[in-house]
């Protein structure tokens, strides 16, 4: 009687826990969704990326940059275009490696995904196909409403230390599961970064964020907005995906 | 043969003290290099003597050993996870060790109010490293305040620049020991002297904070540092150490010279090499020192040319002192020859008298040297010298060893023997009956 008094409050308890176990298999299809919305397994993808990074009491940073992307071989190439004296600099990532080229001294230098792209608030790893499923398990979930759209709110935990963050909330539409809106936690659980994806691209069954917003929580006033433009389907020839070739674009 | 060698000395002395003014300028002369070759050596040994005690305080420790994991993605993490098979080698290697300290450091941002830089925290064992608490010196704050686990110290000028004061909560955000992202919050306990010459050494904080910024476990850190009895064994109990290490069968990296002035420890160490599982770094305070030992030798080359060259003047002297004293002496050369001194007997004493000169004025130089020595040693720099690194407690010391001494003296009496080799052999050579009759 006991051990059935027991269960039953257990069950009571379970059910007044937001993010069920049961539906933590539903949930892992919902970043399974983001994942595969955002890669391009089947095609090359490429587009013009504008960075524009703003910081108290300074200028705003401009920079333009071509992206090329092949995410069945996780290869992926950025070149600089803008401004002139970084113009001709570019990220070589060919799987797990990264690395980093200065037309001024020729040299290839090794960098990793986890860094900050040139002197923003944006990481390299923003750039590629997420893999929330394989990279986090979802600790926490509810349902609630983000602006207009009713989302789920995911809390996540790395489910290894190859992520950049150790702990994640995210908002996710509920009807198409396009990601809104990122919150980014340290391992001793501060927030650091907010990231919001106010509009998307349909290219194909693909959705790309058309414009990323990151805000840093640590620096007041410090934030990176990302806008993408000319994006493409289109075969990018195999020479991209190679040191030679953002040799060759300096030249 | 013996009573003969004696006269002779004899005669070279009184010679030298007829022409006292003469003999006490070239004396003074010959005094006066041994002095600053002695103060250069012993100035650049006692650099390179105080630079390893106090930076070994820094750095905790004469010998080092830093953990590397590799994990099997290929990721190289620099941590300690267990220390217990390095304690049980270093039991049994009883090495002379005074203290073990573990520490844990990150390049990280710290921010306060909108101001923000990068610099290196080093996690401390506050109770254990009252040595690193000797020497910093406090403008403000207190040892107390570092009671509070999440207390940072800081460089008087790193505080300036983001205008924090003591009490002040700050943000620091760092890379985990895995490179994740992480920030922490950290409270400004006290503020010591910069000395300006390491400024990437600009934050102590305690070990378990640091341990826990990192996402270290409790117990985990990253190096461990052995503090000997004696400085002098270090290279000696670090190649037992490391000898007793591969016996026991801990892998360990082939040994590297580390770069003193960027701190960088071992970044970038093992990412290349293709091993698995955890690997051990050994490294002696020498190796850190690499570079200041070259500036020493440096100082201690110039200081090598600054005597031959203040003895090529000086041989030159002599040389022309003793051809005067031959033509000074002429008729008397050629008396000591008519009653039987032989060639060899005058030039032993033109060089006899050269030797004693030369001996004088090296006893009489490092004489003055010591007595300069002991005068600058007893001046108080103050602990919060731009020089402290090489100061002992706020004081000049020197340190030069006895060969060096007795090298300094062999060479200078050797360059004033073969300055004066060319006159006495040309005294040597003078036919009696000529010199006799000879009036200058």
């Amino acid at each position: 009687m006991q051990l059935l008094t027991a269960g039953i409050v257990l069950l009571a308890l379970a059910a007044t826990v937001p993010g069920l176990a049961a539906d933590a298999a539903d949930y892992r299809a919902v970043l399974a969704d983001i994942d595969r919305m955002s890669s391009f397994t089947d095609s090359d993808y490429s587009c013009l990326l504008t960075v524009v990074s703003e910081k108290p009491g300074e200028q705003p940073n401009i920079q333009q940059a071509q992206m090329f992307r092949r995410d069945g071989d996780q290869k992926a190439v950025i070149l600089i275009l803008k401004p002139a004296v970084q113009k001709g600099q570019g990220y070589l990532q060919v799987g797990e490696s990264l690395w980093f080229y200065d037309p001024e001294s020729r040299k290839f230098a090794h960098t990793a995904l986890k860094e900050n792209f040139q002197d923003t608030d944006a990481k390299h790893s923003d750039f590629r196909p997420p893999a929330l499923e394989r990279d986090y398990r979802v600790a926490a979930a509810a349902e609630g409403e983000l602006g207009r759209f009713r989302v789920y709110v995911l809390d996540l935990e790395a489910a290894n230390e190859e992520v950049s963050y150790a702990r994640l909330r995210l908002w996710v539409r509920q009807d198409n599961h396009l990601l809104l809106k990122a919150e980014n936690y340290g391992l001793s659980g501060r927030l650091l970064r907010t990231s919001y994806y106010p509009s998307y691209l349909q290219l194909g069954d693909k959705f790309v964020a058309a414009k990323m917003l990151f805000v840093d929580e640590l620096r007041p006033g410090e934030k990176t907005q990302i806008t993408l433009a000319n994006a493409s389907l289109a075969p990018i020839p195999d020479t991209v995906f190679t040191k030679a070739y953002l040799e060759r674009v300096n030249r | 043969m013996k009573g003969y060698a004696v006269k002779l000395a004899r005669v070279a002395l009184r010679n030298l003290n007829r022409q006292k003014k003469r003999s006490f300028l070239l004396g003074g002369a010959i005094a006066f290099g041994m002095l600053i070759i002695t103060l250069i050596n012993g100035l650049t040994g006692g650099f390179i003597g105080n630079a390893s005690d106090n930076f070994s305080h820094l750095l905790a420790g004469h010998i080092f050993v830093e953990g590397r994991e590799k994990s099997p993605s290929g990721r190289v993490v620099a941590v300690i996870r267990d220390d217990r098979a390095l304690l049980a080698v270093l039991a049994e290697a009883k090495l002379p060790a005074e203290h073990l300290l573990r520490r844990a450091s990150f390049t990280g941002t710290l921010i306060f109010e909108g101001e923000s830089l990068s610099l290196r925290v080093d996690g401390v064992d506050w109770r254990k490293e009252s040595y690193l608490r000797e020497r910093l010196v406090l403008r403000r704050g207190s040892w107390e305040a570092l009671a509070d686990p999440r207390a940072i110290v800081l460089s008087e000028e790193i505080a300036r620049k983001l205008g924090a004061e003591v009490g002040d909560g700050l943000l620091v955000s760092l890379r985990t020991a895995s490179g994740q992202q992480n920030a922490g919050e950290l409270r400004l306990g006290a503020v010591y002297y910069d000395p300006g010459l390491f400024s990437t050494v600009a934050a102590y904080a305690s070990l378990p904070t640091v341990s826990e910024l990192l996402g270290l476990a409790p117990g985990e850190y990253m190096t461990l540092g052995i503090l000997l009895k004696d400085i002098r064994g270090m290279e000696r109990q670090a190649a037992r150490f490391r000898a007793a290490l591969t016996r026991a069968g801990v892998p360990l990296f082939p040994r590297r010279t580390l770069d003193l002035m960027g701190l960088g420890l071992f970044a970038g160490v093992g990412a290349e090499l293709d091993w698995q599982g955890s690997r051990y770094q050994v490294s002696t305070l020498n190796d850190y020192l690499g570079q200041l030992n070259q500036i020493v030798n440096i100082l201690n080359v110039i200081g090598l040319v600054v005597l031959l060259v203040l003895f090529l003047i000086i041989m030159v002297g002599i040389t022309n002192t003793y051809r005067m004293i031959m033509y000074e002496r002429t008729r008397e050369i050629g008396t000591m020859r008519a009653l039987g001194m032989q060639r060899a007997g005058v030039r032993r004493l033109f060089l006899l008298e050269a030797l004693f000169l030369c001996l004088g004025g090296a006893l009489v130089g490092l004489a003055a040297g010591g007595l300069l020595m002991l005068a600058l040693t007893g001046a108080d720099w103050g602990l919060d010298s731009p020089m402290f690194v090489f100061l002992r407690n706020g004081h000049l010391s020197f340190r030069i060893p006895p060969w060096q001494l007795a090298a300094n003296v062999v060479l200078v009496c050797a360059l004033s023997l073969l300055a004066a080799l060319i006159p006495a052999r040309r005294a040597a050579l003078l036919e009696p009956v000529e010199a006799l009759g000879r009036h200058y």
